[in-house]
């Protein structure tokens, strides 16, 4: 009985029809996501921060009206992900047993798609365990001189100075004298030894395991109301980024192998 | 004199228009039709250009708006250039559509809000560039299905059915690809800025996702022949048209007179 279940339950959920059906879905749902989103930001701004979990428990469950869109997509995507692990991976078995009549080269090629495939499952791994694990402190402020210690970590960060660079210009009249570049220099020390970072806008610093976000700084301008000098920063502790970055890497490599047999074979043999 | 950018963001509307008006005739008139639409393409870069001028090196803000009708209007002489006599059907829909684009941005800009300093980095723009000419190509695909239409209920036009839509294919697969690319853009510069590769204070993430998993489906489609060719001539046509202005309504403001 079992033995003849799994094989039709495997093909069931890889089938094209119930990845056609899937994909339709996730665009209605992200349509309706769109509304409910533009409507309703707030609900969902603290899930950047607070994790998925704590997030369903609390603005989730209690605004189902507006967030009933977002359960749906975590649904469709899990079901997504098993339905392209089983379709890609009974093809890709396929292939590999066909190696011999088709040659390496050609193998190479046809496999493109399904490294995008599985490029695919590796993103939503990724961005799962990001949501569920991440660990985010908020709202770290650093004055020059001051310090603070990162949970679960012997390391110490300090501020050691802040230089920015100013615009001068008189192309950006909106933007004279505010800067156009912070730089922060940090002080990162794990007890045996210290090394010095530049954290900035889109520049986070890495450091035993935590990644440091410059969210806000003050002075922001040369003129104006003086301000002492202050960064503000998230401090995240994210054990998907790596997992998802690896997925783009693969969907990114699978697309171009992808394109470049497209243009090679099919496009140049018509 | 003085020129604002809307004063010749109009002047490319006049163009567009002319250009469109041209391209109804016959002979000479291609002639004319190109003149207008590379004078509207012209103008159009200005406009672009004027915005870039303001912001660079940061990013100027909701610039698709006006920015997708140069991406069209740079793709249309290669969609005009195919053998096949459809080519001039889609050169006429897409100058419509260019048309109905820019005139939509005349009347709804969002041409009020400042860069903002994250923004100062090239995944930002590469974001923004390869996710309209991705949306151009996707417009394409859409109109060459929209020609599709009526052969799919003629029995004699099986061969121009089957070219139709591999035209319409080529093109959502490039799309397809553009789109990707400026997706996984956008994410790394939110991971780089923010920390997290979404940033749910957007509300127009969802709908570039909806995009992509709409051309996904489309390919499954195409590729697996899942549909009849004129359930995929449909749902790439209309599906398609309607998933594109879904994904330019965040970048319309307030309506404004146009002239």
């Amino acid at each position: 009985m079992m033995t003849r279940l799994l094989p039709m339950l495997w093909h069931t959920l890889g089938s094209i029809s119930l990845t056609v059906a899937l994909c339709l879905l996730l665009t209605a749902d992200l349509v309706w996501g769109y509304f409910c989103l533009n409507r309703r930001t707030s609900l969902f701004t603290p899930l950047n921060d607070m994790g998925l979990i704590a997030w369903m428990q609390t603005y989730g469950i209690n605004n189902l009206f507006f967030s009933a869109w977002f359960f749906l997509l975590l649904a469709l995507l899990a079901l997504l992900a098993v339905n392209t692990f089983a379709c890609t991976t009974s093809r890709v078995i396929q292939l590999l047993r066909a190696k011999r009549a088709s040659g390496l080269q050609r193998l190479v090629f046809k496999l493109a798609p399904h490294v995008m495939h599985y490029g695919l499952i590796v993103i939503l791994a990724g961005y799962l365990c990001s949501y569920l694990f991440t660990q985010v402190l908020t709202s770290s402020t650093l004055v020059p001189g001051s310090h603070l210690s990162l949970p679960g970590a012997r390391g110490q960060v300090s501020l050691l100075s802040f230089d920015s660079e100013y615009y001068l210009g008189q192309r950006l009249a909106f933007w004279k004298n505010e800067v156009i570049t912070p730089k922060a220099r940090l002080l990162l020390s794990d007890g045996a030894s210290q090394r010095e970072a530049i954290l900035s806008c889109n520049q986070p610093v890495r450091f035993q395991g935590y990644s440091f976000h410059l969210i806000d700084f003050a002075p922001k301008s040369l003129g104006g109301m003086k301000m002492k000098t202050r960064i503000d920063l998230h401090i995240r502790k994210d054990p998907g980024v790596g997992l998802y970055l690896a997925g783009m890497a693969l969907f990114t490599l699978g697309l171009f192998f992808y394109v470049y047999e497209w243009i090679v074979y099919r496009e140049a043999h018509k | 004199m003085m020129f604002t950018s809307q004063s010749v963001f109009q002047l490319a509307w006049v163009l567009y228009s002319l250009a469109l008006l041209m391209s109804l005739g016959t002979g000479k008139r291609r002639v004319f039709t190109l003149f207008f639409l590379a004078s509207g393409v012209a103008a159009n870069l200005v406009v672009v250009l004027f915005r870039y001028h303001q912001a660079w090196p940061m990013l100027p803000m909701h610039l698709g708006a006006i920015a997708l009708p140069l991406c069209l209007g740079f793709l249309a002489p290669f969609v005009a250039g195919s053998s096949l006599p459809r080519g001039q059907v889609v050169e006429r829909i897409l100058l419509a559509l260019i048309v109905l684009l820019a005139g939509t941005a005349l009347c709804f800009p969002k041409d009020f809000y400042l860069p903002f300093l994250k923004s100062k980095t090239l995944l930002s723009h590469s974001f923004l560039w390869f996710g309209l000419v991705g949306k151009g190509c996707f417009a394409v695909s859409a109109t060459w299905a929209l020609t599709a239409l009526p052969l799919c209920w003629s029995t004699s036009c099986g061969q121009r059915l089957t070219d139709t839509m591999h035209h319409c294919h080529r093109w959502a697969a490039l799309g397809f690809a553009l789109w990707t690319v400026s997706m996984f853009s956008g994410e790394l510069w939110s991971y780089l800025g923010w920390g997290t590769p979404v940033v749910w204070e957007d509300p127009a993430l969802t709908l570039t996702m909806a995009a992509w998993f709409f051309y996904a489906c489309y390919l499954h489609l195409h590729l697996t022949r899942s549909w009849n060719p004129a359930a995929r001539a449909l749902y790439a046509s209309l599906g398609g048209l309607a998933i594109i202005a879904l994904t330019c309504v965040p970048d319309f403001g307030p309506f404004r007179v146009p002239f």
